[in-house]
C-alpha cells in the first residue's frame, strides 16, 4: 500500500477562509485513492524536517497572525523550507501562505515586511481588497485536453507580481488573480504551487488535488504511474456551477 | 435647520406610508431618503430616547428579544428594530417611525440591534444608555476583512458613547472583554462559570489564539467552545476578568430548552441570590445570550423576577428557530450564518435520537455574505458520530452543490447525500421522507430561510407564522 505523509504547518495561524478545506480534500482523496494517509501539523516552535513529508499545506492568515508567524518562519524553518523545494518536495501555499514565500510584502504606505524569499515573487499592499469569485485556467494540468478552469474565491488586499523565475498557475478568466493587472493568477515554481484562491481551493477542483497526490507519489516511488479515476459528480457540478454563473 | 428636521421627517414617513401602500416591508429606503434631506436627522430625533444597543458578531437577534421580554415584563414603552435591519438606514426609519411629525418621541426606550460593522457608525449619531457586545467570531470575513477589523470598529464606535454608557461584555470572550479595558465607562461581565460545563478541549481552527495585547498564545483553564473560555495570557498576564453576573450550573441540556442556576455580585444585585431558570431556548450559545440580556437588565434596575421571568416565557425570535407543524410531522427552521453557529446547531442535531432527516440550503448572497468558503470551517464530521441515525441529507440552494462536496469530504456515506435544487420539490420530499411524529429539520442560511418561508406559507397556508 502506497503512504503519504502531508504536513500543516501553522494550522493554528494560517488556516483562514476555510483553509482547512483543503487538507481535507488531500486527505479524503488520498484515501479513496486507496493511499494511506497521515497528517502532522506543525507549527511556532516545533521542529520541521521536510523528510518527514511529501506534501507541506500553508493557509492564509490575518495580518495579525501573520506578523507573529514571521520570525519563527524566518528563523527557524527557512531554510528547510527552501531546501525542500530545491529538492522538488510539493507545497501547497494559499494567499498568506502565497505571500510568505515571496521576498516581502510592502504595506502600502510603504512599510517593507521580510519574508521567506524562497520564490521570486513579492507583495505591494494595496488599499482596497480584491474580494469575490474567481475563474482562472491553468495549462499545467489538463482537463480532456484542455486547459483546466478552477473556480475558487479570493480575498485579499495585497498585489503579488512574479519575478522572471516564476510562472503563473493560471491565466484569470474572471476575478483579479495576483494583482489585478497583469492576468495571471498564482505561481508554479518546482513542485511549489501557490494560489490566492479560497473556497476552499481543492474540493471542487479535484483534477488539481490529484495532480498534486500524482506529483508527491511521483516523487516517493519510482514505479508510480497514475492515479484511478473517482466518481466527482458532486466536485464537478460544484465547479460547473460556479463557472457558468460567471463566465455567461 | 428646524425646518429641514421636520421636512426630513415628514417625507420620510411619506415613504414609509408609500411603501406599506405597495405592501413593501421597507425599512431603510425612507432613513436613507431621510439621512439624505437631514444628516442631523438621527441624532436630532434619537437623543429624546433612553437607548439600548446590542452587538457582536453572534447572537445579537436571540438577545436583544430576550431583552424586549425583559422590557415587555417590566410595562415598558420601547421601540425595536427587527428583520435584519441592524445598519445605520434602518436604524434611522425605525427612529422617525416612533416620532410624531413635529419629531416628539412616542415611546420612552429604543432597543436597537446593530450591525457589528455599522456599529461605528451608529454611534456617530445615537447616545446609548447601555451597549451589550455578544461576542467575536468569525463571521462573513468577506464583508469586513478580519475579525480583528471588526473588534477595533466595535472599538473606536465605543468611543463615541457617553462618559457614563454602561458596557455588558462577555468575560469568557479574550476579544469582547479587551473592550473593557482601560476605559473608564462602568463595565459589567457575565460569562459561564468553569463549575458550570467543560468543554471540549483547544479547537485548533480558534478564532483567538493570541493574546490582543501581547501576542503571546492564551492558556485556557477552561473552555466552552470555540475561543471563549478561562483564558489567560502567561505573556502580560490579561485574563478572564471576573463576571459580574454568570451561569453557575448546567442542570440540564434539553433539545428546546436549557435549565440553568445563576448568580450576582453586588455591582449588580444588593441581595445575593441564585436563580435557577429555564432558559426557553437550547444549546450553550444561548445561555451566553440569556446570560447577556440579564446582565443588561440588571444594569437598567429592572428586577431580578422579571428577568428570570422574560428568560422563561421567551419565544425564539426571527428565524433563529421556528417550528410549524405539517399534519403529525413538524418542520424546524434553523438559520445557519457561520461556522460557531452552525457547529452548535450540528451539535443539538446530534442530541435528537430520531433518525435525522436534514436539509441544507446554502445562498451566497450580499446578506448571506458572498465567500462559502466558511463552510469548510464547519465540523460536519461531528455528524460521523451519529452516522448511523442519519436518514438523509439534502443539500439545496445557489450554493447546493458545493454543500454537497462538504459533505461527501466529511467522510459521509454518498448514497445518502441528495441535491435537490427545487424548494417545492425539497419540502415535499422532505417531508415524505420523515415518519409519522417526526421532525424534518431545515438548515438555510439568511436569504434561503426567507426564500424558504415564504414558500411554506404559501404551501401549506400558514399565517405569517414567524411574527
Amino acid at each position: 500500500m502506497l503512504d503519504l505523509n502531508i504536513c500543516h504547518l501553522y494550522p493554528d495561524l494560517l488556516n483562514t477562509y476555510g483553509d482547512r478545506g483543503n487538507m481535507l480534500a488531500l486527505q479524503r482523496r488520498a484515501q479513496w485513492h486507496g493511499i494511506n494517509v497521515a497528517i502532522q501539523n506543525i507549527t511556532i516552535g516545533d521542529s520541521f524536517d521536510a523528510s518527514a513529508f511529501d506534501i507541506v499545506f500553508l493557509g492564509g492568515g490575518q495580518d495579525y497572525e501573520q506578523e507573529i508567524i514571521q520570525k519563527d518562519v524566518l528563523e527557524q524553518k527557512g531554510s528547510e523550507i527552501k531546501n525542500a523545494i530545491n529538492n522538488m518536495k510539493v507545497f501547497l501555499c494559499i494567499c498568506g501562505g502565497f505571500q510568505l514565500m515571496g521576498k516581502y510584502y510592502k504595506t502600502w504606505d510603504g512599510k517593507e515586511i521580510e519574508f521567506l524569499d524562497a520564490l521570486d515573487l513579492w507583495t505591494v499592499g494595496g488599499k482596497e481588497r480584491m474580494i469575490g469569485n474567481i475563474v482562472f485556467e491553468s495549462d499545467i494540468i489538463s482537463d480532456e485536453g484542455k486547459p483546466l478552469k478552477i473556480a475558487g474565491f479570493e480575498n485579499h488586499s495585497g498585489r503579488t507580481y512574479l519575478g522572471s523565475d516564476i510562472r503563473p498557475l493560471g491565466k484569470v478568466l474572471y476575478g483579479n488573480g495576483n494583482n489585478g493587472t497583469d492576468g495571471y493568477e498564482g505561481a508554479v515554481y518546482n513542485n511549489v504551487y501557490c494560489s490566492y484562491s479560497h473556497g476552499s481551493l481543492l474540493p471542487k477542483n479535484p483534477l488539481l488535488t490529484d495532480h498534486l497526490l500524482t506529483l508527491a507519489l511521483k516523487q516517493k516511488y519510482d514505479t508510480f504511474s497514475a492515479l484511478n479515476i473517482l466518481d466527482d459528480t458532486f466536485e464537478n457540478a460544484a465547479r460547473a456551477s460556479v463557472i457558468q454563473r460567471i463566465l455567461k | 435647520m428646524k425646518l429641514r428636521k421636520a421636512i426630513s421627517i415628514i417625507i420620510s414617513k411619506f415613504t414609509i406610508f408609500t411603501l406599506h401602500l405597495l405592501r413593501r416591508g421597507g425599512t431603510t429606503l425612507p432613513g436613507k431618503i431621510a439621512l439624505k434631506i437631514y444628516p442631523g436627522i438621527l441624532e436630532s430625533i434619537a437623543k429624546d430616547f433612553e437607548i439600548i444597543m446590542v452587538t457582536g458578531t453572534n447572537g445579537k437577534t436571540t438577545t436583544t428579544r430576550i431583552i424586549e421580554e425583559i422590557l415587555k415584563n417590566n410595562n415598558i414603552n420601547y421601540i425595536t428594530n427587527k428583520s435584519g435591519a441592524n445598519l445605520l438606514s434602518g436604524i434611522t426609519t425605525l427612529f422617525i417611525q416612533a416620532v410624531s411629525p413635529g419629531g416628539k418621541p412616542r415611546h420612552k426606550v429604543a432597543l436597537i440591534e446593530s450591525d457589528e460593522a455599522a456599529f461605528n457608525q451608529v454611534t456617530k449619531h445615537i447616545t446609548p444608555k447601555a451597549v451589550v457586545v455578544t461576542n467575536f467570531f468569525r463571521d462573513q470575513l468577506d464583508r469586513y476583512g478580519e475579525l480583528y477589523s471588526t473588534l477595533n470598529a466595535v472599538k473606536s464606535g465605543l468611543e463615541h458613547t457617553a462618559e457614563n454608557t454602561a458596557l455588558i461584555l462577555n468575560a469568557d470572550d479574550s476579544m469582547c472583554a479587551s473592550l473593557g479595558e482601560g476605559t473608564s465607562k462602568p463595565v459589567f461581565y457575565y460569562g459561564i462559570s468553569c463549575e458550570a460545563y467543560q468543554g471540549n478541549s483547544e479547537n485548533v481552527n480558534s478564532d483567538a489564539m493570541f493574546c490582543i495585547f501581547c501576542k503571546s498564545k492564551y492558556e485556557y483553564s477552561n473552555h466552552i467552545y470555540g475561543h471563549l473560555g478561562s483564558f489567560y495570557c502567561t505573556g502580560c498576564g490579561y485574563k478572564r476578568p471576573a463576571a459580574d453576573l454568570e451561569c453557575t450550573e448546567i442542570q440540564e441540556a434539553g433539545s428546546s430548552f436549557t435549565t440553568v442556576k445563576w448568580t450576582c455580585t453586588s455591582s449588580l444585585l444588593q441581595e445575593k441570590k441564585e436563580f435557577v431558570t429555564r432558559i426557553n431556548l437550547p444549546g450553550l450559545y444561548n445561555v451566553y445570550n440569556a446570560m447577556a440580556a440579564a446582565a443588561l437588565g440588571l444594569t437598567l434596575k429592572y428586577s431580578a423576577d422579571t428577568i428570570s421571568e422574560a428568560l422563561q416565557s421567551f419565544e425564539s425570535g426571527f428565524g433563529r428557530m421556528e417550528s410549524i407543524n405539517v399534519g403529525d410531522k413538524t418542520v424546524k427552521l434553523i438559520l445557519v450564518k457561520n461556522p460557531t453557529g452552525f457547529n452548535q446547531v450540528l451539535s443539538f442535531l446530534a442530541l435528537d435520537k430520531q433518525p435525522l432527516n436534514i436539509s441544507f440550503i446554502i445562498n451566497d448572497n450580499l446578506a448571506d455574505g458572498t465567500d462559502i468558503s466558511w463552510l469548510w470551517d464547519v465540523d460536519f464530521e461531528q455528524l460521523n458520530s451519529v452516522a448511523d441515525n442519519i436518514d438523509r441529507l439534502v443539500t439545496s440552494g445557489i450554493r447546493g452543490e458545493d454543500m454537497a462536496v462538504r459533505l461527501k469530504y466529511s467522510g459521509l456515506d454518498t448514497s445518502k447525500i441528495k441535491i435537490i435544487k427545487d424548494y417545492n420539490m425539497l419540502i415535499d420530499e422532505g417531508l415524505k421522507g420523515t415518519r409519522s411524529g417526526g421532525c424534518y429539520y431545515i438548515l438555510p442560511t439568511y436569504t434561503a430561510m426567507l426564500e424558504i418561508r415564504g414558500i411554506l406559507k404559501k404551501k401549506f397556508n400558514l399565517k405569517e407564522f414567524w411574527k
